[in-house]
């Protein structure tokens, strides 16, 4: 009876593992797979061991001689000097696969962090000026297959206008939204299938379009930025809703414990 | 640059400790060492937090439990440095040369008096008078090995391990059910239990005889008597290409290597298999030897672990697993040592260690405190006899490797103890240190001009390995000087001195021509342990180191020697004819003195003692075969081995040392008044079944 009660919410959510689910799960084991056997290579594993094993030394120095007040303060003191001695020695090969990784990640939000809008979908489009009062002389052109539902609001004190657009069918289509004589253009993504998408188009250095944007930086004008509300995916997982991210996050360091079990590898 | 490092470290760290969503892009690893420092930094805070909260209630518990446990001490610490057979002839001699300044300071200053030992000078039994403050009658050892009166056959005299009780069949499988048990024999209270129930808080490592490690109030790691992994006290390996069917002595046991495509395979023979139900079936463990082109090193493959070494070089402790089937296996630790590589191929592998970071037996109280020790210094040998004497007496070792062996542990052991000190800063400290103990005893033929074992070594060639012993020794006392204050003492202690052993006194055989025992029709000489020996006929026998036993009707299973009047007659008659036996080759006295245990011993467990204690004159020692249960042809022989230095003669001719930084003004203390001392130091009542008395220490310290 006990057994069944701890089981079934974990049989229950492997059998409505969904398609982004499968994919983060499989994803999930081979990047902390790869990520244990690139720390084994980039880092001091004697060094990573020692480091632990002094740790712990003094975590058991504390329940030992728990009486010595004076013992007890002075393990402490080694504990924290032991934890920086870790954090060091495990910084290298973070930094080595920290880089390569966050690429991978940001590649890999595209797909998994947002929902492609649904045909019939009303979604919002928000458009950022460099000033309020830049807002009157801006204006969309909408490709075929998509309607406006409701006239632009104008929120001067975000510099922004909004539009409220809805696509008749699934499709990628090209926004134009023109200010005086510069147009720009921003892509919108309308399908039931797993794609990449890329939130919003802005005027910004590198690193700061890096995280949102799939698309080329806009050229430095009256238009800061422009976004489309693509709905945020959840991944349904044991009976959670999870953000990707975290699922990754959890599921690769699951993973990453138990290959590194496996290997013998010191994290 | 590099002043920007430490804020460049502080930054980062103060990074991976807050961990945000945007930081699971760092992926796993960030999220290994957020966890791993985190799970760290938490456990430690609550343990922390525990000692602090707690700390106030437990200190007045204690309070109110011990009455002010330091209230009449006079003093605050005790540190006792136990040197295993330092000798004070010998030190005496080293310190008139000007090379122990340390211990030249404490008898200047403090105090150094000859220290009395046992009956007889054997360490368990030495050890266990210090640490009870009885004589052996009431601390049961009298000797490494007791003997069994059923069957005359030898058993360890301080530990008995037993497996366990019930066992269920699978298959071809005898799965036991629950853990071994292990039954100390040493009776009487160590002082340091008084101490902790005093509220007085003790750090002792490897003092002899505390296997199996006892509850107290305090940390204990635990010294002589220690098995390793087999249960033996000390089995090594000689993995060789050699063909030969010759079997080692004691100690040790040969294993054929054989080829394996371009390398070489062998075995480690472990503990018995604990599913074979007994059938003495061993486990063992295999690893490969691939030699390097040059043919200088070999890599060394066990399980997952590799390692390169050169001939001539040991290896680390390198963990090794026994698996059984059904999951069940044994962990311990060992060396290597790569004696060969061509033409043939030689690997010795010491004694399997337990292992003290997975201990299958306990070897420390509390069990975590073996761990401790392995977390903070690594891997440490953990068998009471760690120093494998077997294998430079059978030459498996040269000087060089057993030496390198010796103060490799030794290292450890210092390293613990300075720990100790750090973490006893009241209360009692006490190491035993068992170098000096093992050293004399290979390398006391390099001491003397005609030695039987150092003949084939001309003079110019023989290194000063005591005097060098001796030396560390007083480097190390001078830096535990440096850490102690006023108000600390410190003693240092020897079990017993030591003496040449030059020749072999073969008890047995004495006994066999003398009419006292009997060999079957048609022997002349005996197996080990009396095999041949008729004992219908036969009156007195001895094994073990100094202990003689009248065949006593009533008590050994085929005794003929009728107890009373008869026995004491006996006893009187072998006591005449033993004292004062001379060696017929040099005219020595081979024997000095016989003694009546009646005499000597007072207790409860007078019964267990041998009914005679020999005293083996300086330079004579019980022969090898002897101690074994052999009788021989002859009486006297020249002792040939490394072995060639002992204590197990004339306890008057072996004292041991006691240096201290406090005047002591008895003219004649004894090691069994170490205990009474400490507990007065310390401002306890002494328990009245002592037999030790307090000696009268001054109040100021050298500085």
């Amino acid at each position: 009876m006990r057994s069944s009660t701890i089981l079934w919410p974990a049989v229950a959510g492997f059998s409505s593992i969904n398609l982004p689910a499968a994919l983060v799960l499989l994803l999930s084991i081979v990047i902390g797979l790869l990520m244990v056997v690139v720390f084994r290579y980039t880092s001091n594993q004697k060094a990573i061991h020692a480091a632990k094993e002094q740790l712990k030394a003094h975590l058991l120095a504390v329940r030992l001689f728990q009486d010595q007040l004076p013992v007890v303060l002075s393990s402490y003191g080694r504990i924290l000097r032991g934890t920086g001695r870790y954090l060091r020695l495990a910084l290298k090969p973070l930094l080595i696969v920290a880089l390569p990784l966050t690429f991978l990640i940001v590649q890999l939000d595209r797909r998994f962090g947002w929902v492609p809008m649904s045909a019939g979908q009303p979604f919002l489009v928000k458009v950022r000026a460099n000033g309020a009062e830049e807002l009157a002389g801006i204006s969309l052109q909408l490709p075929a297959g998509i309607t406006s539902t409701a006239p632009a609001v104008h929120i001067p004190a975000d510099s922004e206008v909004v539009w409220r657009l809805v696509a008749e069918k699934d499709g990628a289509y090209e926004l134009s939204v023109a200010s005086g004589s510069d147009a720009v253009s921003k892509n919108v993504l309308v399908s039931p299938a797993l794609r990449c998408v890329s939130p919003e188009r802005l005027h910004a250095p590198y690193w700061e379009r890096v995280f949102v944007s799939g698309e080329p930086a806009l050229p430095g004008g009256v238009i800061r930025s422009i976004a489309v509300a693509y709905p945020p995916r959840t991944i349904s997982f044991l009976g959670w809703e999870w953000n990707w991210i975290w699922l990754f996050f959890v599921l690769s360091l699951v993973a990453g414990f138990l290959f590194k079990s496996m290997l013998g590898i010191e994290i | 640059m590099f002043r920007w490092r430490p804020a460049l470290l502080l930054a980062l760290t103060l990074l991976v400790f807050t961990p945000t969503p945007s930081h699971a892009y760092a992926g796993p690893g960030a999220g290994f060492a957020v966890l791993s420092s985190f799970w760290t930094l938490f456990v430690a805070f609550l343990y922390s937090v525990y000692a602090f909260l707690t700390w106030p209630f437990r200190h007045l518990l204690r309070q109110l439990r011990r009455r002010k446990s330091y209230a009449k001490a006079q003093i605050k610490r005790a540190v006792i440095l136990g040197f295993d057979g330092m000798d004070p002839e010998l030190a005496e001699r080293f310190i008139q040369q000007g090379n122990l300044p340390n211990l030249a300071k404490l008898r200047e200053e403090g105090t150094f008096r000859k220290l009395r030992t046992t009956f007889p000078p054997i360490s368990p039994v030495a050890w266990s008078t210090f640490m009870t403050g009885v004589n052996p009658g009431k601390h049961n050892i009298y000797d490494f090995l007791a003997r069994d009166t059923n069957n005359y056959l030898p058993f360890l005299s301080s530990a008995e391990i037993k497996g366990p009780k019930r066992s269920f069949k699978i298959g071809r499988y005898t799965v036991p059910l629950g853990k071994p048990t292990i039954k100390g024999m040493r009776r009487g209270t160590p002082f340091w239990h008084w101490l902790g129930r005093a509220g007085i808080f003790s750090s002792i490592i490897r003092v002899p005889v505390t296997f199996p490690p006892e509850k107290f109030p305090g940390v204990l790691l635990s010294g002589m008597c220690v098995p390793d992994l087999k249960g033996s006290q000390g089995t090594f390996c000689l993995c060789t290409t050699r063909g030969s069917g010759d079997k080692f002595r004691e100690g040790g046991v040969r294993v054929p290597i054989e080829r394996n495509g371009s390398g070489w395979r062998s075995y480690i023979p472990g503990p018995e298999d604990p599913l074979g139900g007994g059938d003495g079936k061993e486990l063992c463990a295999d690893f490969e030897i691939h030699p390097e082109p040059r043919g200088e090193q070999a890599r060394i493959r066990i399980d997952s672990e590799t390692f390169t070494l050169k001939v001539g070089e040991y290896s680390e402790w390198i963990p090794v697993k026994f698996k059984a089937g059904l999951g069940f296996s044994a962990r311990g630790i060992c060396r290597f040592y790569l004696k060969e590589l061509s033409p043939e191929v030689e690997v010795y592998v010491s004694p399997v260690n337990i292992d003290p970071g997975h201990p299958d037996l306990p070897i420390s109280h509390p069990v975590t405190y073996s761990i401790y020790l392995s977390k903070l210094f690594g891997p440490y040998a953990t068998l009471g006899l760690a120093e494998d004497t077997w294998a430079l007496n059978e030459e498996v070792l040269d000087d060089q490797a057993f030496l390198a062996q010796c103060y490799a542990n030794h290292e450890d052991r210092e390293r613990m103890l300075f720990d100790a000190l750090d973490k006893t800063r009241q209360g009692l400290c006490a190491c035993v240190f068992d170098t000096t103990d093992r050293v004399q005893h290979m390398f006391w033929r390099y001491l003397e001009e005609d030695h039987p074992a150092a003949r084939k070594v001309p003079r110019e060639q023989r290194p000063n390995v005591i005097e060098d012993l001796y030396c560390r020794m007083d480097s190390l006392i001078g830096r535990v000087m440096s850490q102690i204050d006023e108000h600390t003492l410190l003693l240092v202690v020897s079990d017993h001195g030591f003496k040449s052993f030059a020749r072999c006194v073969n008890l047995n055989a004495w006994l066999q021509q003398n009419g006292y025992l009997a060999l079957k029709e048609g022997k002349s000489e005996s197996g080990d342990w009396f095999e041949d020996v008729d004992w219908s006929r036969t009156r007195a026998y001895t094994m073990g180191l100094n202990g003689l036993y009248l065949n006593l009707k009533g008590r050994e299973r085929e005794g003929i020697v009728p107890p009373g009047a008869e026995a004491e007659a006996l006893k009187n008659e072998l006591r005449e004819k033993l004292n004062g036996l001379a060696d017929p080759d040099s005219g020595r006295i081979g024997v000095t003195g016989v003694f009546d245990c009646d005499a000597v011993y007072a207790g409860p467990y007078v019964d267990n003692a041998p009914d005679l204690i020999v005293g083996y004159g300086d330079g004579f020692r019980a022969s090898w075969d002897s101690v074994m249960g052999k009788v021989t042809g002859q009486v006297f022989e020249d002792n040939l081995k490394a072995w060639s230095g002992d204590h197990c003669i004339d306890p008057r001719l072996v004292p041991g040392v006691l240096f201290s930084n406090r005047k002591i003004d008895d003219e004649k203390p004894a090691i069994v008044d170490v205990a009474p001392t400490i507990l007065k130091l310390f401002g306890l009542q002494l328990p009245s079944h002592f037999d030790g008395k307090p000696w009268t220490v001054g109040a100021s310290a050298a500085g």
